[in-house]
């Protein structure tokens, strides 16, 4: 087991790739805070893994601090801390609304700083106790390139990476590791949302069809699973990568190592 | 006239980006001396020198260069491309692409950089391949990422005297790229999809090459160096997954 002893708090920890951290965690031996909007999170029924719930909305700084004095008086230290919470808006810049933009920010990259912020405290007593902690962001591979139809969510990613790498520097000396994950095309209810939604650009296919398009993109000939995910953050947040700091871990199937697919 | 005065050598001046380069750098007022294997192509004007040359070959390199008094642009765009996987690449075929794409550069630039005065300018050709892989490019991406790689060492190594940067083309309207259109399927249907995986809905022409080696060759570009700038069309921007494509 590679993370016994250790306490980890998952920010939508009870959404499609979070549960399966959260569920990797465990099995690794960590305690583990399991930190969303409700008890469900993105998807329709939870069954009780052995996470504990915290209601964490991260836009809200109150929630932050809650959250914090939850994990502070039950453990008194934190070690590894997953901001996987994300929203992804599927508009151009000019569909989008001021709103959504916002909105857009507001979870991805606000809720970042500000779950990061109020962790520090308990991250560094984690440090303390002799291993490193662990902070791990979700960017993305649309972080470094486009899809379509993207903008907001493109623009958030990039903005967690270089946060990521501005959190790295500053907290490296007091012994806290921050990295970000950056997934290409993950089974999960948003990209389920996005084949039926606008960005899928329509084309008259069905939708098996344009999950197997999709599929056939991808060198390895498929996309990833919240599994193949949770791998790697594992990993991260245990102590095998103790020398790992301030990196974008693209995970994606080989899809961003090749240039555009031409049909020739 | 940006390059006046300038003595500039361009390999691999033909046809396609690299005769793209030597039309525009005369037009800027440049001393162009271009080079290739055989003999003088149709239709070169008569004010730029032409060099039988084998980059390959580094005693031709160094006897050229020993019969010049000063070089300031050195264009590095001879090179060449075989369409394998590794386990399909031949000796000949690593001799053939190594040879000129990565040991071509480097016997231009050894031969070169001690003839080149303050203020010169190298710009190599490299590609997106050597950022991103091209399926069944296997040597020819690997000798891309050189050709970067060799770049930022000459930058690094030979400035302030001597600036050195690459420049990465996309797809570029050249005999190359009609040829590789011939062996699609559906030619027609072949070219629209590569066509709108670009943002600006048009492959490259030489010019649009030429045009950023004028301005690295320029003193417009004097602070410029040991960066490689891709001119794609903005296809390498976006994901080479576009479900509106399918």
């Amino acid at each position: 087991m590679m993370l016994e002893g250790k306490t980890a708090l998952v920010t939508g920890g009870r959404g499609g790739i979070g549960r399966a951290i959260v569920a990797r965690f465990l099995r690794e031996g960590a305690r583990v805070y399991a930190a969303d909007l409700t008890p469900e999170g993105s998807l329709t029924v939870h069954n009780d893994d052995g996470s504990i719930f915290v209601k964490l909305d991260v836009t809200q700084e109150a929630d932050a601090i809650a959250a914090m004095e939850q994990v502070g008086a039950e453990v008194g230290q934190l070690d590894i801390l997953v901001n996987a919470a994300g929203i992804e808006i599927e508009k151009t810049i000019e569909q989008t609304t001021l709103e959504e933009w916002n909105l857009s920010f507001a979870v991805n990259v606000t809720g970042t700083f500000l779950t990061s912020k109020h962790a520090l405290p308990l991250l560094r007593k984690g440090a303390a106790s002799g291993a490193s902690a662990s902070i791990i962001n979700f960017g993305s591979y649309d972080g470094f390139i486009a899809d379509p139809g993207l903008a907001a969510y493109c623009a958030t990613k990039g903005a967690v990476h270089a946060l990521t790498r501005a959190m790295a520097c500053d907290h490296g000396p007091e012994g806290i590791r921050v990295n970000a994950i950056c997934p290409g095309y993950v089974d999960t209810p948003m990209l389920q949302s996005f084949f039926t939604g606008d960005g899928s650009g329509g084309g008259g296919k069905t939708i098996d069809q344009l999950q197997q398009a999709v599929r056939d993109v991808h060198p390895m000939r498929t996309y990833g699973t919240p599994d193949d995910i949770a791998n790697l953050v594992n990993w991260l947040a245990s102590d095998e990568a103790r020398y790992a700091s301030g990196q974008l871990w693209v995970l994606d199937g080989g899809l961003s190592a090749q240039v555009q697919q031409m049909k020739l | 006239m940006r390059l006046t005065g300038k003595r500039a050598l361009v390999t691999g001046g033909r046809q396609g980006i690299g005769r793209g380069i030597v039309e525009a750098f005369c037009s800027e007022g440049a001393t162009v001396t271009t080079c290739g294997r055989g003999a003088r192509p149709d239709g070169l004007a008569d004010d730029i020198i032409w060099y039988p040359l084998d980059v390959t070959d580094p005693d031709a390199v160094k006897a050229l260069a020993a019969t010049t008094n000063g070089t300031d642009i050195l264009v590095n765009n001879a090179g060449v491309q075989v369409e394998k996987a590794v386990p399909d690449s031949s000796d000949a075929d690593w001799d053939a692409v190594i040879g000129t794409n990565c040991r071509g550069v480097f016997n231009m630039c050894r031969a070169y950089i001690p003839r080149m005065d303050e203020g010169a300018s190298i710009i190599n050709i490299g590609s997106i391949s050597g950022q991103f892989a091209d399926p069944s490019m296997a040597l020819y991406n690997a000798s891309k990422a050189f050709v970067h790689g060799l770049t930022r060492s000459i930058a690094v190594d030979h400035g302030p005297k001597i600036r050195c940067n690459a420049i990465c083309p996309g797809w570029i309207e050249t005999g190359m790229l009609d040829a590789a259109f011939e062996l699609a399927n559906d030619p027609d249907a072949a070219r629209r999809d590569a066509i709108a995986r670009h943002a600006t809905r048009r492959f490259g022409k030489p010019e649009d090459i030429a045009s950023i080696a004028v301005w690295l060759a320029s003193n417009e570009a004097s602070f410029a160096t040991g960066q490689l700038f891709t001119v794609d069309g903005g296809m390498t921007a976006a994901s080479p997954l576009n479900p509106g494509l399918f």
